[in-house]
């Protein structure tokens, strides 16, 4: 995006993070869950930042006939229920609301399109929005052909537009490059924002600050100090009222295979030039190519699946997933997911990466743990009855955004004992402000086209890449291994770490 | 451990003032971090990002400082130090409590608490003020003083407090007879290079540069930045409204590039009699060229501002956007989320002296 300041001199100075130009946000499917539940308290919240432009609109594009009117009342409701800034402040409301029509229209129809671009040609002339364009897929992923082609064929796919969509992207390699080509036929690759809601957490983005921002890690950062590394992403929750997808999906496709393969780029990726979204994804990229393969027949040493069982949480009993609401009995659908992956590059040679995620295990929790080797056991071997506590960092990502060390320290009194202690970072309370909701900044940056916390298609298809050889190892595998609901997993798992003399930490 | 500080344990993290003696400051606050980190009830977290010492002139002051403190700190958790100084008291006395300000943090029950340190100098004692600030000062993070009176009435107290801080706070809207004072501000400013200044008072016109940049968003009106000829500013009546809407002249003639003696028969001022319900005191400014007008205006009856663009072939519906609120906490907060070094405060304010000498003359 070009410098505005470079020809708006009364940019200068102004404290907002970066310059957003009036822009029109199309949401296809905005009558659904997502739109209310998340996308309009985020763009509130935005407003009530003061960050969003003057000349904002948003067209809600959805089959349903409605009034605008009607529309933004829902909104207005929507807000309500959602912002984190409460009570509303209606000037702002007011002043968004201005902003916001709807349009009833069918995904299939080129003249409801048609519509939609004489619509977006009068706010281009009201509102100041000179053609940019943000066209935001709120609608289940088996409508995205049809609404891209569409506009398509309406000429809506101008370079000055930009398209948000949401994941699933893809199911297999096959399905990912079919959806890649699908997008990619109506808008060029800079114009594609594909999100993943996990990268506009706040901690997620200090990973990079921590790692390039502070001399002490970076040094450390590699096979040389680094034993290994554990990322766990543990659900209490079951698959809820989204059995029926759910089964369609599994663990590794709804969580590994985005999310978690996401914060392994960012945890592993050498430092960037430049903070160009370019120049960062390329990074990414270069990481997952390095992830070495794994072999079909090999797939049972580098991965365990497991399937929770009916259990007790929080004294409660629960049910298992074989008997959650559209789950078929027969269900060889994974909920629990242990892997080990190994990046064959300078920096990672020979530290196995630990993944571990599932539903139904006794916390919620997520992080990444970095465990460093053992200090040489020369020195207080002699006064130690256990060997030393290695040092691990910890990113925790929820609950309780932070970080920790742990290190070693002498208890107080005339003996040398040794302890192991933690020192701890919690964002809650060094800094008092509350995070925004990861919404709040992919909608902004998606906005001011910034494309850096999104997913470029060539990294999408690399990380199917490497879970493919597991989707199909896993076809003909046996069942996946049972657990019962409140435990950390299949027995299995356990021993599959073990057997590399390590263990799995307790988040 | 003393009978009397575990006492206060309660009191001082429910917000309640702790006297105490000034040589035993640090300590008796590194007492009552200790209890209430092995107290089972009081489940409380002490957090600083920086020192804030915040300098004041009247006891209104100082209470404005603590409630601004007491807000500000759920965000941008600080050790406060409010200094109370009174040079013309009758006694020399230098009193000190402590007390902390603690939030709820976000997620479990605990509390995130900050404390502050008053220090309330009189008569000659206010000369021993800068001395019993600076080993008060965490270290390793940086410093702001925030003065609610004009620093310039102080120089001895500015120039020993300057030495340690990164960041000065003033408003010249408290300022009395602030215009005559912007040619010293600038000399204090340049004397004091070490440290970045910022003016709350630039702060509030924030929402009014916003505006007006908006306006010329658009490729067609970018265009005709070039081309604009003259501005004129409508003002009201609240506290250095008219100084704001000087500082806002010299901002466009800044970036515009116009010089002074230029600028002086480009821009008009014009005061008129209403309140000020922005927070700002700018009413209504029209920038012209020969052939657009681009208008930013308070609407009446609401918290609100609209810009209106009349040009050939340029979007001319009014834009709205509800006000910035422009309290002491929020100039604060947006100045410490930013934490900026704003190098064209100096330059407008250069400007504008300018611009108020060439006026005169």
């Amino acid at each position: 995006m070009e410098n505005i300041t470079a020809t708006n001199p009364f940019r200068e100075g102004l404290t907002t993070r970066r310059v957003a130009e009036p822009c029109a946000l199309v949401i296809f499917g905005a009558t659904g869950d997502l739109t209310g539940r998340k996308l309009l308290p985020a763009i509130y919240n935005l407003a009530h930042e003061g960050l969003l432009p003057a000349g904002f609109a948003i067209i809600g594009f959805a089959r349903r006939a409605k009034s605008t009117e009607q529309f933004r009342a829902e909104l207005r409701e929507a807000v309500v229920a959602g912002s984190r800034f409460q009570p509303i402040n209606e000037a702002v409301w007011n002043a968004l609301a201005q902003g916001i029509y709807y349009l009833p229209g069918d995904y299939k129809n080129p003249a409801d399109f048609a519509t939609l671009d004489q619509l977006l040609q009068v706010v281009d002339r009201e509102r100041g929005t000179a053609g940019n364009r943000l066209f935001y897929m709120a609608t289940p992923p088996g409508q995205f052909a049809e609404i891209i082609s569409s506009l398509g064929a309406a000429g809506l796919n101008r370079p000055t537009s930009r398209l948000v969509i949401e994941k699933p992207f893809g199911r297999s390699l096959e399905t990912a490059r079919e959806l890649n080509r699908s997008l990619t036929q109506v808008f060029a690759e800079s114009q594609i924002y594909r999100i993943d809601h996990y990268l506009g957490k706040e901690t997620v983005q200090n990973i990079l600050v921590l790692r390039f921002a502070n001399e002490i890690f970076e040094h450390l950062w590699n096979q040389k100090y680094v034993d290994h590394v554990q990322m766990t992403v543990a659900e209490t929750l079951g698959v809820e009222a989204r059995g029926g997808y759910y089964d369609q999906s599994g663990a590794l496709r709804d969580m590994v295979q985005n999310h978690m393969m996401q914060l392994l780029a960012l945890v592993a990726m050498e430092p960037p030039t430049s903070l160009e979204a370019e120049v960062i994804r390329d990074e990414k990229v270069k990481v997952l190519r390095a992830i070495r393969p794994i072999p079909l027949e090999q797939v049972s040493q580098f991965a365990v699946r497991g399937q929770y069982m009916r259990g007790s949480q929080a004294g409660k009993l629960v049910p298992g997933y074989l008997e959650e609401k559209d789950v078929p009995a027969s269900s060889r659908t994974e909920t629990f997911v242990a892997m080990k992956l190994f990046i064959d590059n300078w920096r990672w040679a020979g530290v196995p990466f630990y993944l571990r995620h599932g539903k139904r295990l006794p916390k919620r929790a997520a992080e990444i743990a970095i465990q460093f080797k053992s200090p040489p056991a020369v020195l207080f071997a002699a006064e130690c009855a256990a060997p030393l506590e290695t040092n691990v960092l910890v990113i925790r990502l929820q609950p309780d955004e932070g970080i920790s060390i742990r290190m070693n320290a002498k208890v107080p009194g005339n003996a040398v004992n040794i302890q192991p202690v933690k020192m701890e970072f919690r964002y809650g309370g060094s800094f008092g402000a509350r995070s925004p909701d990861a919404y709040e900044r992919l909608l902004y940056d998606a906005i001011t086209a910034d494309s850096t916390l999104f997913i470029r298609g060539d990294e999408a298809e690399r990380s199917w890449q490497i879970m493919d050889s597991l989707l199909t190892g896993w076809q003909t595998a046996p069942k996946p291994f049972d657990y019962e609901a409140g435990t950390w997993g299949p027995a299995e798992a356990e021993a599959f770490i073990t057997q590399d003399g390590r263990q799995w930490r307790r988040p | 451990m003393a009978p009397t500080v575990t006492n206060s344990l309660e009191s001082f993290a429910a917000g309640a003032e702790t006297a105490v003696d000034v040589a035993q400051i640090e300590r008796q606050l590194a007492e009552l971090w200790q209890l209430a980190a092995e107290s089972d009830t009081a489940a409380v977290t002490r957090a600083c990002l920086f020192n804030l010492v915040a300098i004041c002139d009247t006891e209104a002051a100082r209470d404005r400082a603590t409630e601004t403190i007491r807000i500000v700190t759920s965000r941008h958790p600080c050790r406060a130090i409010v200094l109370l100084a009174q040079p013309a008291a009758t006694t020399d006395e230098l009193a000190a409590s402590i007390t902390a300000h603690c939030h709820l943090a976000g997620g479990g029950g605990k509390q995130v608490c900050c404390e502050q340190i008053s220090i309330h100098a009189t008569g000659r004692s206010v000369a021993q003020l800068a001395g019993a600030v600076l080993p008060l000062l965490e270290s390793d993070l940086p410093t702001i003083n925030w003065w609610l009176g004009d620093f310039l009435e102080t120089p001895l107290l500015f120039r020993r407090l300057c030495g340690v801080a990164d960041r000065v706070f003033f408003d010249t809207s408290t300022w009395p007879a602030a215009p005559a004072r912007l040619v010293q501000l600038a000399a204090a400013m340049n004397e004091q290079r070490q440290c970045v200044f910022c003016d709350l008072s630039w702060t509030r016109l924030e929402f009014w540069r916003r505006m007006t940049a908006e306006m010329f968003d658009p490729p067609e009106c970018a265009a005709e930045v070039s081309r604009l000829q003259s501005a004129e500013i409508i003002y009201g009546d609240g506290p250095g409204a008219q100084l704001r809407a000087r500082l806002y002249g010299g901002w466009l003639a800044t970036q515009l590039g116009w010089s002074a003696p230029d600028a002086v028969a480009r821009l008009t001022f014009e005061q008129r009699e209403e309140p000020d319900t922005s927070g700002c005191g700018i009413t209504m400014v029209t920038i012209r060229s020969a052939a657009a007008q681009f208008i930013v205006r308070k609407n009446y009856g609401e918290q609100v501002a609209s810009t209106v663009v009349h040009m050939p072939d340029a979007c001319g519906l009014p834009r709205k956007r509800a006000f910035w609120p422009t309290d002491d906490a929020a100039l604060l907060s947006q100045e410490l989320d930013a934490m900026r070094r704003d190098s064209l405060y100096a330059r407008v304010l250069a400007l504008t002296v300018e611009l108020t000498a060439a006026a005169r003359s």
